[in-house]
């Protein structure tokens, strides 16, 4: 029997809360940080301005360490479900990698590996965010707290530390923004981080193995 | 401009204190606010550098060469050639001078501390508030309003004793190797040695030590630390390389990706 195409929830609204809440920290601690490394943003690292910015960026600690709080307490089932695939690599990854640049630049989908909830590029993602998460988490807090008191190799490998995860998050959420918010072949991403909701179409034909997934559980229902 | 210095003779000095007091007075610092003097068994008064003691005599009790020894050592920046402060501080608060000291601006300090935390000799200190994080270092200039005008830093100007020299660097090296020279030979300090001549590419505060520097707890052979320059030079660059490398290409394939899906729709 053919049915009509329904569009699907994708995120719930705990994850589309944490996600935006994630994007204000993550910009109000990237700006407040790179103060200190660009040159043209100097007037705001020095001085009195340069206070000011490191308190909002202890403001935009605050924030994100309510991140994942918020995600495991209002939503542990999509949290666990979450680290549980952003943790799981099969050789379909692998063949993803293999056959991206073809689909990124010339949109060629023949290659293309079916892929889960995630595709391999967005888990890759994922897991660099969980991962910097921690870095910056214990490494600020040796920064916060730490200062004379942890010994200053400890201090000085944490500021090391807190830079290299800085860079890998900066470039890697260019490379986010770009692909949700403007690539061409990603229409409806966006939409679905704001709304939820997403067309059967788009995760039929991007996210395929969770397709089915859905498709078989509400089979059974 | 040749560079300059400032000699130390601790086998001159007596532990006045004058140093100490000429610093807090020309400086406008506070006196020890932080607690009273309390006695720890020793007339070594404050305890420690604080960010309103920027320098202050270390009386150590040495019981290690051939007889006993009351030493004393007149603690403060050490303005480096190769200075870690100057390179971690973002905000450039912390300068050298081409006189050859390291320069303090406080307008300029945001308070971060790393200088407190890179520093080889653990000189600045960070007046700080832990929880808002909000925060000013400081630390000896060498009074670089006074020694940027021709005049001599005020604990020098004070010095009872003559411990305390100042002038060209190569000047200040030869008058302490001379003394270095009267301490083995004539007085029987056979340790006696001059500190900070080659140190960390040659410090602007020289000592003339009557015992190993280890003795005065000085770092015999002080190390820049090795993360700033790779931190520095290496990975901030590297970095600011990369996420504009990332930026050039996300527009590549931005450009390309719409040509090719509007020729494929058109």
């Amino acid at each position: 029997m053919e049915r009509k195409e329904k569009p699907i929830l994708f995120f719930t609204t705990t994850q589309r809360f944490v996600h935006w809440l994630h994007v204000v920290a993550f910009i109000l601690l990237l700006v407040t940080g790179m103060v200190l490394y660009v040159p043209q943003l100097h007037p705001f690292a020095v001085g009195s301005a340069g206070q000011a910015s490191r308190l909002l960026h202890r403001i935009g600690v605050i924030l994100l360490a309510a991140v994942p709080l918020i995600y495991i307490v209002f939503d542990p089932r999509q949290f666990a479900r979450s680290m549980k695939e952003i943790f799981t690599w099969s050789s379909d990854d692998l063949g993803w990698l293999k056959a991206a640049p073809a689909y990124y630049f010339l949109g060629d989908e023949k290659a293309m590996p079916p892929q889960g909830k995630f595709n391999t590029g967005q888990k890759l993602f994922y897991l660099t965010v969980v991962v910097a998460l921690v870095v910056f988490g214990v490494t600020g807090f040796v920064m916060w707290f730490g200062k004379g008191v942890v010994p200053v190799g400890l201090f000085q490998w944490s500021v090391f530390l807190h830079d290299l995860a800085a860079i890998a998050t900066a470039a890697f959420f260019l490379v986010h923004f770009m692909l949700s918010v403007m690539h061409p072949l990603m229409k409806g991403s966006l939409e679905s981080m704001l709304f939820g909701w997403i067309s059967e179409e788009y995760v039929k034909s991007h996210h395929r193995k969770w397709y089915e997934e859905v498709m078989r559980s509400k089979e059974s229902e | 401009m040749s560079k300059v210095a400032m000699l130390i003779d601790a086998s001159q000095c007596m532990a006045c204190r004058g140093c100490q007091v000429a610093c807090k007075q020309w400086n406008d610092l506070a006196g020890w606010s932080y607690s009273k003097t309390v006695n720890r068994g020793s007339y070594e008064n404050p305890p420690h550098l604080s960010p309103q003691t920027w320098t202050r005599i270390k009386f150590v009790e040495y019981e290690g060469g051939e007889r006993f020894q009351w030493l004393f050592l007149k603690e403060g920046c050490m303005h480096c050639t190769q200075a870690a402060c100057v390179d971690v501080c973002p905000t450039h608060a912390l300068k050298h001078h081409p006189l050859g000291f390291v320069t303090f601006e406080k307008e300029l300090c945001n308070g971060c501390g790393y200088c407190t935390q890179f520093c080889p000799f653990d000189i600045p200190r960070l007046e700080a508030n832990r929880l808002s994080g909000q925060a000013k270092a400081s630390k000896c200039t060498f009074c670089q309003d006074r020694a940027t005008n021709g005049l001599i830093p005020a604990c020098v100007k004070t010095c009872p004793a003559g411990a305390l020299s100042w002038g060209e660097r190569e000047e200040m090296i030869a008058k302490g190797r001379a003394r270095v020279e009267v301490l083995k030979n004539g007085r029987g300090f056979l340790n006696a040695n001059l500190y900070g001549e080659t140190e960390l590419g040659g410090l602007g505060r020289l000592y003339v030590l009557t015992e190993r520097p280890s003795a005065y707890g000085l770092p015999e052979k002080p190390q820049y630390p090795a993360l700033t320059t790779v931190w520095q030079d290496i990975v901030q660059p590297l970095g600011e390389i990369a996420i504009g490398a990332t930026a050039v290409g996300l527009l590549i394939n931005f450009l390309i990706a719409r040509r090719n899906i509007k020729v494929e729709e058109g």
